[in-house]
Formats: structure tokens, sequence, C-alpha cells
């Protein structure tokens, strides 16, 4: 599991993964989208490690689980094997605007992640209407850090800071 | 007179509808939720996915994740396709799959003209004429297949049984992704079918003048992979032929397709 070894712990902190207290800000923007029919759009914001595979789920806002699998890559990843995960981080759907989610730099369990490459995914998909994926690419190496991922059709620019 | 004529008839039919690609097109290839349902159209047509002759729904069936196989709830035959509907209540991976028994079909010559009879080896030796030569009988058989997964994915119902012509889903559907390889090995009574000619293609060719399809063929193992280009539906279509003596056929012909949704990365 992702313990954090002893050993580490008593040789020196710094050098050792996982990593402490990991501050970050996730920045997603719903865009006001000007249209007949506007639903507001099912989103989800999780964390794959460098090998493609979920260790966190940041947030998810949704209505009815029969759209769940259109927030594709979502679904695919995460969404499909984990109901008791997804019923946990369930949320009502929002309006256009700016959310500012926070991450402490911990898995689905709480633990800390180790040190290495991870990608921040944004997805949302709306109903009559179209689906975004943003993805950015970041290493937890303890440095603080801005990137930013530019907008698209159902999402705002992203921004992801780690202070 | 009759009989006769309804003999030409079947032989007519059943030769137009052989010589078109069978698909079954699940209305969802990945389902969200609980208690949900899937509708299927039937159809055989030269053109991929544009549906032409409705092809009868009796022999289609859904293999529920569990492994359980059941007839579809309720079923139309149309003229250009046909339609059936279930209801999916359980979690887990469906394989829907129309096919039958294998079909005989002898062919002779009877004074320099070609004809054919639906006879075994058996049953043609009292129906032949007298004169007849060259006398071959083959085995068909051929199904069409597609597989619709519900929340989370499993594999019961669409690992290989080890009979008959068969596909063995090494990525497993629920994951096909553009860009990112599948692969799938072919298997005849359990054993890995090299060199068997396949062919993909990819909805839509109506509206594209090149309909880029694309032709593999399986190697040592039975393996074949292709990485779309293109989220989207595609069809498989795979057909061997072997000279395998048995006491009704003198060869055999299998064929099957697969449709099969990508999904966008």
């Amino acid at each position: 599991m992702r313990r954090i070894p002893q050993s580490c712990i008593a040789i020196a902190l710094l050098a050792c993964s996982p990593l402490q207290a990991v501050e970050a800000e996730i920045n997603v923007h719903i865009p006001q989208i000007e249209t007949a029919q506007y639903y507001r759009p099912y989103v989800a914001v999780w964390i794959e490690n460098a090998e493609q595979e979920p260790v966190k789920l940041v947030a998810l806002w949704r209505k009815e689980p029969d759209w769940l699998k259109d927030i594709r890559r979502f679904w695919r990843k995460l969404g499909r094997s984990d109901a008791a995960l997804v019923d946990a981080m369930t949320g009502a759907t929002r309006s256009p605007g700016q959310y500012r989610l926070h991450w402490q730099g911990d898995d689905d369990q709480g633990q800390a992640l180790p040190k290495g490459k991870y990608t921040l995914y944004v997805e949302a998909s709306r109903e009559q209407g179209g689906r975004s994926l943003q993805k950015i690419a970041f290493e937890l190496d303890g440095k603080p850090y801005q990137l930013r991922a530019t907008a698209l059709e159902e999402l705002g620019e992203l921004v992801f800071t780690i202070k | 007179m009759k009989k006769l004529l309804l003999a030409a008839i079947f032989t007519l039919s059943s030769q137009s509808v052989l010589a078109h690609t069978l698909w079954v097109m699940p209305s969802h290839f990945v389902l969200s939720g609980e208690d949900t349902w899937i509708s299927v159209d039937v159809s055989a047509a030269n053109m991929t996915f544009v549906a032409d002759k409705g092809v009868s729904p009796d022999s289609l069936r859904i293999i529920f994740p569990d492994g359980q196989s059941q007839p579809f709830a309720q079923q139309y035959q149309g003229k250009r396709k046909s339609q059936a509907d279930h209801q999916l209540v359980a979690d887990g991976t469906y394989l829907i799959e129309n096919g039958g028994a294998p079909r005989y079909f002898t062919l002779f010559e009877v004074n320099g003209e070609r004809k054919r009879i639906m006879a075994d080896k058996k049953a043609a030796m009292s129906e032949l004429p007298k004169h007849a030569t060259k006398i071959t009988t083959s085995r068909s058989q051929s199904k069409a297949l597609a597989v619709v997964t519900v929340n989370a994915p499993n594999r019961k119902a669409i690992t290989p049984k080890g009979e008959g012509f068969e596909v063995n889903f090494v990525t497993h559907p629920a994951d096909y992704v553009a860009e990112d390889a599948i692969q799938w090995q072919l298997l005849i009574e359990g054993k890995p079918a090299a060199g068997v000619k396949v062919e993909l293609s990819r909805e839509g060719e109506l509206y594209r003048n090149n309909a880029a399809r694309v032709t593999l063929e399986s190697d040592t193992e039975g393996k074949l992979q292709f990485t779309p280009e293109h989220a989207g539906r595609y069809l498989l279509e795979a057909s061997y032929q072997a000279n395998t003596v048995t006491a009704l056929a003198d060869n055999e012909r299998a064929s099957l397709t697969l449709t099969f949704e990508v999904g966008v990365p």
C-alpha cells in the first residue's frame, strides 16, 4: 500500500517519497454558453499516474447515472468500476462560473502520493452540447509552480497551481 | 411445381443474403445506470451499416454477464432491417450473437450445369439426380457478434468456448479507444487460427469517396492487431475455409462479423 516507510521518516524526509503536505489548487471554469436549451454539464476532475491509472477523484458533478457514461474517459478509467467512489464523490451539477478545487496530493484512500509524474484531467459533457477533455501533465516534486490548459468549448481555461 | 418454386426461392434468397455481410448493431455499446434497455438492429448489406435486407431475428441471442443465454424479449422483422429489444438487468458485459446451427449445401453438375441443393452429404445421396457429377458438400456457419457493457465490464459472456470459429477478445471491447491498439485472437475449435484474412470497415462509407477498408491477416498465434485512427463504429469480417472432411461434408466455411465501437481518447 501507499504507506510512508518508517525508515524514510527516520533518515531524511526530503529525500523520500511520498511527499508531505502538497497544497494544490485547481481552477475549473464552466463557460457561459448561449443556447436555446442549456443543461448544466456533467464534470469530472481526477488525477492519473504515469501508468494512466486513476489515483484520485477530485470532483464529480452530475445528476442521472444514465448519462455518466458520457463523461467518456472518466467513465472508462474509473466511473464504471468504482460505484462506491462515484457515490461518495458525487456533487450537484454547477452553473457557469469559476470553481476553485483543493487537493492535498493524496490518493482516493487519503494516502500521500509518491513523487513522480501525474496527469490532471478535467472532462465535461453537456446534454445537447459537446464534450471537452483538458489535461495537464505535472510532476510531484515538492516544487511550487503553475500550469495551464487552454479553453475548450465546454471548459474555460484550466489553471493548476502547486503552492 | 409449387414445391420446386419454393425451393428455387429459398435458394435465391439464401444466396442473395449470403452474398451480403450480416451484422448486428446495438443501440449502445457502453451503458451506465441500473435496469436499462438495449435495442439491436440486424441487417445484411454490401455497405457497412447501411441497412439493406432485414434478416430474421429468430436466432438472435443475448448472453448475460453470468454466461446465461436468452432469446430477445421482443423482436420485429423489417424489410431493410430487423430489430430486437432486451432489458439489461445485470451489471457487466453482454454478448449479442446472431447465428444458428451450421447449414449444409451440396454443389453438383448435371449435363454441364452447376446446381446446388441445401443438403448434407447423407441427405444429398437420396436427393441428387442420377447423373450428377463433381459433387461437393460444404458445411457453412456464420454468426454476427457485438459486445455491450453495463457499468463495470467482465469477461464471462465473451470467453471463447473452444467450439467452431471464435474471437478471443484480448483487449476488452469496453476499452477500445482511438489511437490505442486493439488485439483479437481468432480461434478454430479453441486453437489459434493462423493466416485468416480479416477486413475492417468503419461506418459512414456512404459519405466518403474512399471507404478506407483495412485488411489484416492473423499471425501464427491467430492474433490480429489494429490501431483505429478514428472513434466510431467498425465492422470486422473474418472467414475461413478448410477441407475438413466429415461424414456430412467435404469442406467447411465459417465466417463471423463483429460490430464494435471505438471511443474518443
